[in-house]
């Protein structure tokens, strides 16, 4: 039993020692001189990382974006639950209709809580 | 499908739906505390109803509807009805989210009921965290930084103890291929015991599973969380996390335990033993950290960690006596009750309390006998209930679980707990007497109102039945631990 676990130390030891090679062959080559170098502006830009910032990263920013976050998982989650029903809705007849209005009556619920408390105003 | 076997639940969350409607229109809060008591009552009713019949699953074995389930769901609805009572007199510190409070108390109750009912993994998942969310949100209730602090750490340190629980679950699930639990039990009594002992996935699942657990009836070493938590949390939710989050987990432990890992008997003695190390060291911990503690919160919540250990000894009998499965259930369930009127009490009286006072501190008590003699009179009632002296239902309790694990053999844990029982006595007498004996500060008497009068006179009638005439409780838990439909 205990040697079934051997193999994954084995595979874990195999795996850190590929990885650790993957990052020192670019090294090794630099040093023996096959890897050309010539920087310039293009090559040292930030490759495939999304736009380049402007000004400092940690801003503070209004907390109603999360209010409005919340709200949205809120719908996400309710169509992640109404998909499968849509998908069979013949098979589920009524008392499946019966059953996703009560869901949807749940959170329906819900966005008049966030609506009467004022979690959808910015301000 | 039965759908009306599912009826306490759905009109309980109807009412918790209603609750949160209603806060937007209504200007007197009151209101909503009388509404989310009438959806207990009206759950009661229903509860009440189903009593007696056969047991039956529904939802594709998801829920059981068995006398178990039913006892515990009385007992969370009460202890929910006693905490809302309690909780009028403290609804003026969350003046702007008293809506959200009563429902969330609603809300975290049914999770509490589906707790005891479900008997599949996933489901148990999704209910314990219907529960535990809403306790985390109850916890931080009051915005300040204990408060925020109790919460932070309670629901930070509630997310890896569902991981582990989780894990737990899953390992138990790929050994067994099955998430309900009477399956689980069908595909381990399929396989040789050389074949589980061979493939330690089924015991590792197992003790990730009573790591879960262990959190959330703050067992020890997984009480880390209870101190903090109870002392930063509103008072009334500190006593409901003490009777009804713990009473919860040990609805499930004994479901779980019993239906799934009950036999073979030597895998039964093995989780028995577990839980009776983790009984030694729970009581010894928690009675010994409670004698130096100021703060009657905290010292309370040291205490109900000493009170988890004294139920587990009920949880040691049910795993290594599978004989005495019944007896061990039983003394577990009437411990419960007894133990959360007891808390209850202890608690609402010192909501009372410290209401006036506006402060948790021991030294504070003094003399209260004079300042407020009824409610004096409750606390040290529900205290000598939690040490497990007669005429309070904490000694029939004790009496029924101890005698129960001296009779299969665990008289090393017996001497343990009672030499427990002695050393909590310093500590619960020392308020005792601060109260009794001491001076008291001023002459002002406290005030309390008749909703909290109420549910101390209901918590502490509850304390003398029980102690008194425990008979008819005795026989509910007995037909309770009887009726388990897996």
């Amino acid at each position: 039993m205990l040697a079934d676990y051997g193999y994954i130390g084995l595979f874990l030891v195999a795996a850190l020692l590929f990885a650790v090679s993957m990052l020192l062959i670019p090294i090794a080559l630099k040093f023996i001189k096959i890897v050309p170098q010539k920087p310039s502006p293009t090559k040292n830009s930030i490759f495939e990382c999304g736009m380049e910032t402007i000004g400092k990263t940690w801003v503070q920013f209004n907390f109603r974006y999360y209010f409005y976050a919340l709200v949205f998982i809120i719908l996400d989650v309710l169509v992640v639950f109404l998909y499968p029903w849509a998908v069979n809705l013949r098979e589920l007849g009524y008392s499946g209709l019966i059953v996703a209005l009560i869901l949807i009556a749940i959170v329906v619920v819900g966005y008049l809580y966030a609506w009467r408390k004022k979690a959808l105003e910015w301000k | 499908m039965n759908l009306e076997l599912f009826i306490p639940e759905m009109s309980l969350a109807a009412f918790a739906i209603a609750v949160i409607l209603l806060d937007f229109f209504v200007q007197r809060k009151g209101v909503l505390a009388v509404i989310s008591l009438l959806g207990l009552v009206v759950s009661a009713g229903f509860t009440i109803a189903m009593w007696g019949g056969s047991p039956q699953a529904i939802f594709n074995d998801m829920l059981a509807v068995d006398s178990f389930a039913l006892f515990f769901k009385l007992l969370f609805l009460g202890i929910a009805a006693l905490v809302i009572l309690a909780s009028v007199d403290y609804a003026h510190k969350l003046a702007h989210f008293q809506g959200e409070y009563y429902a969330l108390v609603l809300l975290s109750t049914l999770g509490m009921m589906l707790m005891a009912a479900t008997t599949e993994l996933i489901s148990i998942y999704v209910a314990l965290e219907l529960t535990s969310i809403s306790l985390y949100v109850l916890v931080g209730f009051l915005k300040d930084p204990k408060s925020t602090e109790a919460s932070l750490k309670y629901l930070l340190l509630g997310a890896i103890a569902s991981a582990v629980l989780l894990y737990g679950m899953a390992l138990v699930f790929g050994f067994s291929g099955k998430t309900q639990l009477g399956q689980i039990h069908g595909a381990i009594a399929a396989t040789s015991s050389t074949d589980i002992m061979a493939n330690p996935g089924l015991i590792l699942g197992i003790v990730l599973l009573i790591a879960g657990f262990g959190f959330k009836v703050a067992a020890v070493p997984f009480h880390m969380w209870v101190p903090d938590v109870y002392e930063g949390a509103p008072t009334p939710i500190t006593a409901y996390l003490s009777v009804g989050s713990k009473a919860a987990g040990f609805a499930i432990i004994l479901r779980v335990f019993s239906s799934a890992f009950g036999l073979p008997e030597w895998l039964s003695l093995n989780w028995g033993l577990i839980f009776a190390v983790l009984a030694a060291i729970g009581m010894t911990v928690g009675n010994v950290a409670a004698l130096p503690q100021t703060n009657i919160k905290r010292m309370l919540g040291y205490s109900s960690i000493a009170q988890a250990g004294y139920l587990m000894v009920g949880l040691a009998t049910v795993g290594i006596a599978p004989a005495a499965a019944v007896l061990g259930r039983s003394g577990v369930l009437f411990f419960l009750a007894g133990y959360a009127v007891a808390n209850l009490g202890a608690f609402i009286a010192i909501i009372a309390i410290s209401n006036k006072l506006d402060s948790d501190l021991i030294q504070d008590f003094s003399g209260m006998i004079k300042r407020a003699p009824v409610l004096a009179l409750a606390l040290s009632l529900s205290l000598i209930s939690l040490i497990g002296m007669p005429p309070a239902a904490g000694f029939m309790a004790k009496f029924y679980i101890f005698s129960g694990a001296v009779q299969y053999g665990l008289l090393w844990l017996v001497i343990i707990a009672v030499l427990n029982s002695v050393i909590s006595a310093y500590y619960y007498l020392r308020v005792v007497k601060v109260m009794w004996f001491g001076e008291p500060a001023s002459e002002t008497k406290v005030p309390s109102s008749g909703a909290l009068r109420l549910a101390l006179f209901l918590a502490c009638l509850a304390v003398l039945l029980l102690g008194i005439i425990p008979g008819y409780i005795m026989n509910l838990a007995e037909a309770a631990a009887r009726m388990f439909i897996f």
